[in-house]
């Protein structure tokens, strides 16, 4: 593991363990009051989530260029991350919505757009786990779709009638609100990158773990 | 006489029993309630959703970095009796 691992290690760790104590410092807001602190890790959720399906999307597409198994590595470890960090934000954004619009879920285009996505990256998961031998690149091509729905899930408030908050809330946030938030989405960033270097380390040692199983064939 | 005297009582109790019940009746609502003036047994509370959250994504990431962790671990072993066989010039 490179050296930067077990100190951003240990500080996410903290991080993660100091964020209720921020959270619940946070101003309250005033038309929804306590739900609304969900939003807190919601946001970082769907954020990582997003940054996931692009990570994704981006080494999928140096896999087909370049053929590098590295590439294709990289590819399935946020994938994976994207099923993690979708699950966290398609369960806590209704857990919200029942109190804060009176109901778990409505078929407006974020919501739409984000378990569509979802969905994505878990098929891109099943065609990697039993497609056999080959499915690596038409998993890639499935990659880019999911990576394709980020800009539209993004910008899918700000175009569409939707209940659901716009895009312009984050920027606008006072500082009682906004330095828990974006604590959170720091936290939710660092842990990502942490998953996404261990998922790949499985990868690796695999890998590995498959030469020498050729070796050995090889010799005997 | 009697006969008049007797619909009256039973007219005064109809009467009588009428305005008890539209006496316990609620009043028609025909204006929006903003949430937080309904009444307590109303509202939907906050805190369950909250903590049920919170917990959700605590569980989800514990189950999944320890996944991680036995997932490395295994191969890691797998690795270390494999490289341990070659050097002996044994096969797997």
């Amino acid at each position: 593991m490179p050296k930067w691992f077990s100190p951003a290690a240990i500080l996410c760790g903290a991080m993660f363990a100091l964020s209720p104590f921020v959270i619940a410092s946070a101003a309250y807001e005033s038309t929804m009051g306590l739900v609304q602190k969900i939003f807190y890790y919601h946001m970082p959720s769907a954020w990582v989530f997003l940054i996931g399906a692009v990570v994704c999307g981006i080494a999928s597409v140096r896999y087909l260029a370049t053929g590098d198994p590295r590439h294709d590595r990289t590819a399935l470890a946020a994938g994976e991350l994207v099923v993690v960090f979708g699950l966290l934000t398609l369960v806590t954004g209704p857990l919200w919505a029942r109190k804060a619009w009176g109901t778990f879920w409505i078929w407006d285009a974020r919501t739409t757009s984000s378990l569509v996505s979802w969905m994505i990256a878990c098929a891109y998961l099943i065609l990697r786990r039993y497609g056999g031998p080959g499915s690596e690149k038409l998993a890639a091509a499935l990659a880019l779709f999911g990576m394709a729905n980020v800009p539209f899930i993004y910008i899918s408030v700000n175009y569409w009638r939707t209940i659901h908050p716009a895009t312009t809330v984050v920027p606008r946030l006072p500082f009682t609100m906004g330095f828990p938030l974006w604590f959170c989405v720091v936290t939710f960033v660092l842990l990502f990158i942490i998953l996404l270097k261990l998922r790949v380390r499985v990868e690796e040692q695999r890998a590995r773990l498959d030469a020498l199983y050729l070796a050995l064939d090889e010799r005997s | 006489m009697k006969t008049l005297t007797r619909w009256f009582a039973v007219v005064s109790a109809w009467v009588l029993w009428g305005l008890t019940l539209a006496a316990q009746q609620p009043t028609q609502q025909d204006e929006f309630v903003p949430i937080d003036q309904l009444p307590p047994q109303e509202q939907l509370a906050a805190a369950p959703l909250l903590i049920g959250a919170y917990a959700f994504v605590m569980v989800v990431l514990f189950f999944y970095v320890h996944s991680l962790a036995r997932r490395l671990t295994s191969v890691q072993r797998e690795l270390d009796r494999l490289d341990t066989t070659m050097k002996q010039g044994g096969s797997a």
